[in-house]
C-alpha cells in the first residue's frame, strides 16, 4: 500500500518537475543551435541530431549579428538593486510607522493611508509613463540611471509598505510594549527590538522588489532613449526580421539567472525557520 | 521604588460614547512603597487595564497617577521606570538568554560589569545559569516566563515591578517556588510589587493587601486576614475562603430576627427598612460543635473530604450552609446542631455589611 503511494506521489513530482523543467531545457539547447537546427524540426541531442555553437551567446557580447549586452545588464543590477534599497529602507519605516502608530488627517486613517500606497499599483502603467516622463524631463533626468532610480522606487515602495505593514500587524504589539517599559524609545524599540525579529518580512520583501523591478519593460523603454539601456530594452532590441531564437534564448537564461541565484539565497533563509512562531 | 497614588481615576476605552461603559470605575487609592500588593478578580473586570494605566501603556480616560507625589500621567512608559510582566512570555527572539535579561540595562547604558554581575546573580536565583547562553528562542514557554520574570527584576531602581498574571502558563510546581522567590526579592529590594491574578490562593499567600475588583469597581481592599474575616459584601464573601461564605437569609418579626435553621433568636439591626433583604453571614470554618452562642441545625445534604477536614452541606428549610469540621464523623441525611460565635457572623444589608454586632436575643 505504502509502496503503490510513494509510487504514485513521485510519479506526479516527475510529471510536475518535468513540466516546469522543460522550457528550462529548451531555452538551454536552442541556445546552442544555428539556424539550420532551429528551424528543421524537433532537434534534441547535441552532436548527434545537431551540431552545437556558441553563436548566440557569442552575440551578446558583442558577437556578429548582435549587440553586447553587458553595459545594460549593469545598468538593470545598479538600478534594480539601489531603488530595491531604497524602497525597502523607506517602506519599512513607513510600515512601521503604519502599523503601530495613529495617524488621522481629516477623515483619512492608517488605512486609508496603507491603501493609498498600494493603489499606486493599480493604475495600469501607461497612465504614469506621461507624467513621469514630463517629470524627469523638467529634473533633467530623461534617459539616466538616476532618473530610473526614482521612478522605480515610486513603483517598489508600495510593494514593501504593502508586505512589511502586514508582516508588523502579526508581531504582538506586546514585544513593543515590553522594549517601551525595558527603556527603549519608539526609534531604539524598532531599531533593536523590531528590526532584529522582522528578517523574513525584509527578505520576502525585498525579493518582491527585485523581481518586479528586474523585470519591468515599459517604463524602462519609455524613459530612455540611447544613452541609457536596461537589460529587458536591450534583450528586446536583438530582435530582427529574422528572429535570432539562439540569442534571445540565452539572453532569456542570463536575464533570469540573478533572480534564481537570489532564489536560492532566500529559500535558505526562510527554511531556517524564520517565519515561525515570532513570540512564545 | 516609589508610593505610587491613583488620584480619582477612571478609564473607558470609548470616552465619547453618550453612556461610556467604563473599564475602571472612579478610584482613589495609594501603595506605599515596598508593600506587595495583589489585584485579584474574574477576568474582565479592570485590573489589567489598572496595570497598563501606571505602567503608561494606557492614558487614563480621567484623573491622575503620581509617583512619590510627582504626576506622571503625561509621561511615557520609559520615564516612569516600571517594570513589568505580561500574562505571555515575551522575549526578545534574535538574542540569547543573557541579552534577553541583560536588555533593560543595556538601554539605560548601564556599565558592562554591573550588566554581568547583576544577570548573573539573577540566574543564579532563578537558577538558570546553565540556560545564560541559550537563544532565547529555543525555550520551553516556562522558561522564556522565566527570562521575561528575570528582565523584570533585573533593574533594582524600578518605581514598581508589575506582575500581569504571570505565573498562568508555569508549571504547577515550580509556580510555588517562584512565589517564594518573588517574596524573598520583594523582601531584599523592598521592591513595591504589584500582582495581578484571578486565583484567591495566589493572591492571599503572596501580598500583605489584597485589592478585590468586579466589574472595574474594586470592592475592597485589605488585608488578606481582613477580606477573609470581614468581607465588606457578598460577592467578597464568595470570592474568597474555599469552600465560600454562607449567607443565611433572614426575616423579621417586630423586633426579631429568625433564619431557617438557626434556632436562636436574634435581635433586628437598627434603620432597616421594610424592602431590604437581611442576611446573616459567617464563614464555614467559624462553624463548631460546640463552642459559639448561635445555634444552628439542619440535616447533612452532602460530606466533602477535605484531608482531616469535613466540609458539611447541611440544608435548613430554604437555607443552606456550609461548615468545615475537623475529626466529624456521620453521615448523609444525620440532623446535626452546630454553633458559631456571634463576633464571627455579621449582617448584610442588601448585599453589603453592615457594622452592627450580631446579638443573640433567646436562647
Amino acid at each position: 500500500m505504502r509502496t503503490v503511494y510513494l509510487a504514485i506521489k513521485y510519479t506526479a513530482l516527475l510529471l510536475w518537475s518535468s513540466f516546469v523543467v522543460f522550457p528550462f531545457l529548451w531555452a538551454f539547447s536552442t541556445s546552442f543551435k544555428t539556424a539550420n537546427a532551429v528551424t528543421s524540426g524537433p532537434k534534441w541531442i547535441p552532436w548527434l541530431q545537431f551540431e552545437p555553437s556558441l553563436q548566440g551567446w557569442r552575440s551578446l557580447f558583442g558577437g556578429v549579428g548582435g549587440t553586447d549586452i553587458s553595459g545594460p545588464y549593469l545598468n538593470s543590477v545598479i538600478v534594480t538593486f539601489s531603488a530595491s534599497l531604497i524602497s525597502l529602507t523607506l517602506g519599512t519605516l513607513a510600515a512601521y510607522g503604519l502599523s503601530r502608530f495613529q495617524f488621522r488627517a481629516g477623515p483619512i486613517r492608517n488605512a486609508d493611508i496603507t491603501f493609498f500606497f498600494i493603489s499606486q499599483r493599480i493604475m495600469p502603467p501607461i497612465v504614469l509613463a506621461i507624467p513621469f516622463f514630463l517629470m524627469l524631463r523638467q529634473l533633467g533626468l530623461l534617459d539616466s540611471l538616476a532618473g530610473l532610480v526614482l521612478v522605480y522606487i515610486a513603483l517598489l515602495m508600495p510593494i514593501a509598505v504593502w508586505v512589511m505593514v502586514d508582516f508588523f500587524n502579526n508581531i504582538p504589539r506586546e514585544l513593543d510594549e515590553m522594549a517601551w517599559l525595558d527603556g527603549c524609545s519608539p526609534v531604539t524599540t524598532f531599531f533593536r527590538v523590531i528590526l532584529p525579529n522582522s528578517l523574513p518580512g525584509l527578505v520576502v520583501a525585498g525579493m518582491f522588489c527585485v523581481i518586479f523591478g528586474w523585470n519591468d519593460f515599459f517604463f524602462a523603454f519609455t524613459l530612455t532613449f540611447t544613452q541609457t539601456q536596461l537589460l529587458p530594452v536591450a534583450i528586446v532590441s536583438l530582435n530582427s526580421s529574422v528572429t535570432p531564437w539562439w540569442s534571445l534564448s540565452a539572453s532569456a537564461l542570463i536575464s533570469i539567472a540573478p533572480l534564481v541565484l537570489l532564489a536560492f539565497v532566500v529559500e535558505r533563509f526562510l527554511s531556517r525557520g524564520g517565519l515561525a512562531g515570532a513570540i512564545r | 521604588m516609589a508610593e505610587i497614588q491613583l488620584a480619582n481615576l477612571a478609564h473607558s476605552y470609548n470616552p465619547t460614547a453618550p453612556t461610556p461603559a467604563y473599564a475602571l470605575e472612579p478610584l482613589d487609592m495609594t501603595w506605599s512603597d515596598g508593600q506587595t500588593y495583589a489585584l485579584l478578580g474574574p477576568s474582565g473586570c479592570g485590573k489589567s487595564t489598572m496595570l497598563n494605566i501606571i505602567s503608561g501603556l494606557l492614558r487614563p480616560s480621567t484623573g491622575r497617577v503620581l509617583f512619590d507625589g510627582k504626576d506622571v500621567t503625561a509621561k511615557d512608559t520609559r520615564a516612569r521606570n516600571i517594570a513589568q510582566v505580561f500574562q505571555v512570555p515575551v522575549i526578545y527572539r534574535s538574542m540569547t538568554v543573557a541579552q534577553n535579561i541583560a536588555f533593560p540595562l543595556v538601554c539605560r547604558r548601564v556599565p558592562s560589569h554591573e550588566i554581568r554581575r547583576r544577570v548573573d546573580h539573577l540566574a543564579e536565583l532563578l537558577e538558570m545559569t546553565h540556560l545564560l547562553r541559550t537563544p532565547a528562542v529555543r525555550l520551553t514557554a516556562d522558561q522564556k516566563q522565566l527570562v521575561s520574570l528575570a528582565r523584570g527584576l533585573v533593574r533594582d531602581d524600578v518605581s514598581a515591578l508589575l506582575l500581569d498574571e504571570p505565573l498562568t502558563v508555569i508549571d504547577p510546581h515550580v509556580k510555588f517556588a517562584l512565589r517564594r522567590k518573588l517574596k524573598a526579592i520583594n523582601a531584599e529590594y523592598r521592591m513595591t510589587m504589584v500582582l495581578v491574578t484571578h486565583d484567591q490562593n495566589e493572591a492571599l499567600s503572596f501580598a500583605q493587601t489584597v485589592i478585590v475588583m468586579n466589574h472595574g469597581k474594586v470592592v475592597q481592599a485589605g488585608t488578606p486576614q481582613e477580606l477573609f474575616e470581614r468581607p465588606d459584601n457578598e460577592y467578597v464573601g464568595y470570592f474568597i475562603g474555599s469552600p465560600a461564605m454562607n449567607f443565611l437569609t433572614a426575616h423579621v418579626k417586630g423586633d426579631q430576627t429568625g433564619l431557617d435553621g438557626c434556632d436562636s433568636v436574634l435581635g433586628v439591626p437598627h434603620d432597616l427598612r421594610e424592602t431590604d433583604s437581611l442576611k446573616l453571614g459567617f464563614r464555614p470554618e467559624h462553624v463548631d460543635p460546640v463552642k459559639g452562642d448561635i445555634q444552628l441545625k439542619g440535616s447533612v445534604r452532602k460530606i466533602l473530604f477535605e484531608g482531616v477536614d469535613r466540609v458539611l452541606e447541611i440544608a435548613a428549610g430554604r437555607n443552606l450552609f456550609r461548615a468545615r469540621l475537623d475529626n466529624w464523623s456521620g453521615a448523609v441525611g444525620d440532623q446535626v446542631s452546630l454553633r458559631v460565635p456571634a463576633a464571627n457572623a455579621h449582617w448584610y444589608v442588601n448585599g453589603n455589611r453592615i457594622g452592627q454586632p450580631v446579638t443573640r436575643l433567646a436562647p
